[in-house]
């Protein structure tokens, strides 16, 4: 199996597919070294036959001679000639006539002797040769074998041969190397995804350190683990944060209708009773809608009903709308925008109050009796900018980013009425519309801040203008 | 006595409005999954539908639709567990008059059916009168007796809405929707503080206070007595 699996390792094929490649190409290059290298034993051949035909030929009367003298000289036995009259009666020469596929054009050519050998028997043998026919009607064939040529060819094969074999190996080998190398780390990997899958969410995928491939896409995979387990633990937290904001409604209803049966004994009990019990359960029912509500804005289902928003209404309306309970706190609220101008943001509408309204009720929520809230709207890089502060006991540094995930709540707010799950919500709505959320100090108090890029702005520059729009009531 | 076809599939959830709404004196007929109710639907006579948004057999917004289409104009109210803003347009788009998402209060419900049934009767008057109450529309103006009233923009708006459901309960939500158009639910006790205000205007150190507070419900104008 494991073989099996060496076998279809990219490494292998990839070493594989290279030794091919390389094959082929040492094909065709031995190929053209034996092309050059016969050619080039040809042309010296050729060059020899010719110069030979020439002077013998030069020489007429002594041909003959010349013939047999050249012939002589061949301690290879690699030479054949013949010079034959007219009729083609063969006068001198080792062959006992004329090729008959020699055309006696002074040209080197192939032909096939007539000789014969040890035994008698009539055999062709491929030669390279030249005829010419002399001027007294004699004609002359010189001829050399070509063993040399073939000779050339035998041995450029062996070497590719030679070559090629070890090449072949040594690419099975190293893709097989390669391949077990891959496999090996591969097989690493997937234990360590096993153990993950298998529940073990804190185990990361090992490194070597050399920052190969497999390091990268192990690096991406352990970010991606990290923002799971992150995402798990959110959602973890997000369950109890839930099942304590429901258990603590429904236990007070439960224990309170369960003590009215028993106890009650008047109509006017038991409607109080009752009241009491139905407000509890509507906070149940108000965590579940935000907790509805979050998911669907986080989904961005809502995009689809944007519209241009005047931000600067919205903020005067929330605080407006806010006025008579930070009156009632005897908490000042004071708008800074200029009402002539404003900043069109595309968004939704419903949604933007929401968020500025959960703002300002966050703020006025932990302002001291007698505090300041300051709703503004101001440009700054070309970006409108509503900020909620105010002279509360603000929020601690190490809860600022926890603050704003989702259904965070820091532990103080928990003692204070509501769903708690504001500030989630505020984030949520920011995240769809693209905008940028942050929380700072308002030394002293909580500075909140809702950036939003891309709204069109038309406030008067030079910092905030602050107005006492709403708050004529404040003291 | 109104005639109300109630549509709506749990039977413990229908049992539970048809017994309330015909304690406050409607006629109330329920049919459990779409395909029923849009047969009632046709061959009833109604004052008022309440339709559940999901339905077994026919969704509720395919029925209002076709009803719609028959040109059947009953006044219609959705019920649905999907509150959001995208699915009341749909809801109403669908040919819904009003729409209520779940859970809701027995008395939001009623308090939303009384005010599809008065629909046709919030008139165009543009001066208002209950009791002692005076309110002109053209001139902005709001006198109580012989006493003008110093009222804030939206606080005359609150008190237009009020009086045009003389006697009528409000909720905090409807005030939201219609006084403030916000379709958003900010912390309850908001539009009472806003309803102090106002009475405090209104009331002055001897006089009958106009505005009752339904406890744990809404607010009633009403003229005294």
């Amino acid at each position: 199996m494991l073989r099996l699996d060496l076998f279809r390792t990219t490494a292998f094929r990839w070493a594989m597919t290279a030794a091919a490649a390389f094959t082929g190409l040492s094909i065709i290059l031995f190929a053209f070294v034996y092309w050059q290298t016969a050619h080039y034993e040809r042309a010296q051949l050729d060059d020899m036959l010719r110069h030979e035909a020439k002077a013998i030929a030069d020489d007429p009367g002594a041909a003959v001679a010349a013939l047999k003298a050249w012939l002589r000289d061949d301690v290879h036995s690699v030479r054949y000639g013949i010079l034959a009259t007219h009729d083609g009666v063969a006068q001198a020469g080792n062959m006992p006539s004329l090729p008959k596929d020699l055309w006696p054009d002074a040209k080197p050519q192939y032909a096939t002797t007539e000789a014969q050998d040890a035994d008698g028997d009539e055999r062709g043998e491929r030669i390279r040769a030249i005829g010419l026919n002399l001027p007294d009607g004699r004609t002359l064939a010189l001829g050399n074998d070509t063993d040399a040529l073939e000779h050339v060819s035998v041995v450029i094969i062996r070497a590719l041969g030679l070559g090629l074999g070890p090449m072949v190996a040594l690419s099975l080998l190293g893709g097989a190397l390669l391949g077990r190398r891959a496999l090996g780390r591969v097989t690493v990997l997937s234990e360590a995804i096993a153990a993950i899958r298998e529940g073990r969410l804190s185990e990361r995928l090992p490194l070597t350190g050399r920052r190969d491939e497999f390091d990268r896409l192990a690096t991406d995979i352990n970010a991606m683990m990290d923002e799971i387990e992150r995402l798990l633990d959110e959602v973890r937290s997000v369950g109890d944060s839930i099942a304590h904001d429901l258990r603590t409604p429904l236990t007070r209803a439960r224990t309170r209708l369960e003590r009215s049966r028993n106890a009650v004994t008047s109509p006017a009990e038991f409607a109080a009773a009752i009241d009491e019990t139905l407000g509890w359960l509507d906070q149940t029912f108000a965590v579940i809608t935000a907790v509805l509500r979050i998911g669907e804005i986080e989904h961005g289902r809502r995009r689809a009903a944007f519209q241009s928003v005047d931000l600067g209404q919205i903020l005067v309306e929330a605080a407006e709308l806010y006025d008579p309970i930070a009156e009632d706190r005897e908490i000042t609220v004071r708008v800074g925008v200029d009402q002539a101008s404003g900043a069109i943001a595309m968004g939704d509408r419903d949604l933007l109050f929401e968020a500025v309204a959960n703002l300002l009720d966050n703020a006025i929520k932990f302002t001291p009796r007698g505090g300041h809230v300051m709703l503004s709207l101001v440009e700054r890089d070309g970006s409108a900018v509503v900020t909620v502060a105010d002279d509360g006991p603000g929020i601690a540094e190490d809860d600022r980013t926890r603050v704003l995930k989702r259904f965070y709540r820091a532990e103080r707010s928990r003692q204070r009425e509501g769903v708690g799950l504001g500030l989630s919500l505020v984030a949520a709505i920011a995240t769809l519309h693209g905008f940028r959320l942050t929380i700072g100090d308002n030394h002293p108090g909580c500075r909140i801040e809702l950036v939003c890029p891309g709204s069109t702005v038309a406030v008067r520059k030079g910092g905030p203008i602050t107005s006492d729009l709403v708050s004529q009531g404040a003291i | 006595m109104p005639k109300l076809l109630l549509i709506e599939d749990d039977d413990i959830t229908a049992a539970e409005i048809a017994s309330d709404l015909r304690w406050r004196g409607f006629g109330v007929e329920i049919a459990a999954d779409g395909i029923e109710g849009l047969k009632q639907a046709r061959e009833g006579s109604w004052d008022v539908i309440v339709i559940d948004r999901m339905l077994p057999g026919c969704d509720g917004l395919t029925v209002l639709k076709t009803l719609r289409g028959e040109d059947n104009k009953v006044p219609a109210l959705i019920l649905s567990a999907m509150g959001h803003v995208d699915e009341r347009v749909r809801g109403l788009r669908a040919g819904g008059d009003d729409y209520l998402s779940k859970p809701f209060s027995l008395v939001e419900l009623a308090a939303r059916v009384e005010a599809l049934l008065r629909r046709p009767a919030a008139s165009r008057e543009t001066l208002l009168r209950v009791g002692p109450l005076e309110l002109d529309l053209i001139t902005s103006t709001a006198t109580r007796g012989q006493r003008s009233l110093d009222l804030l923009q939206r606080e005359f708006k609150l008190l237009e809405y009020l009086m045009r459901r003389e006697g009528q309960v409000v909720t905090p939500a409807m005030l939201f929707e219609e006084v403030w158009n916000y379709n958003f639910m900010p912390r309850t006790n908001l539009i009472h503080v806003h309803m102090g205000r106002l009475r405090r205007k209104l009331d002055g150190p001897d006089e009958t206070p106009l505005i009752e507070t339904v406890r744990g419900i809404g607010y009633m104008l009403h003229a005294p007595a």
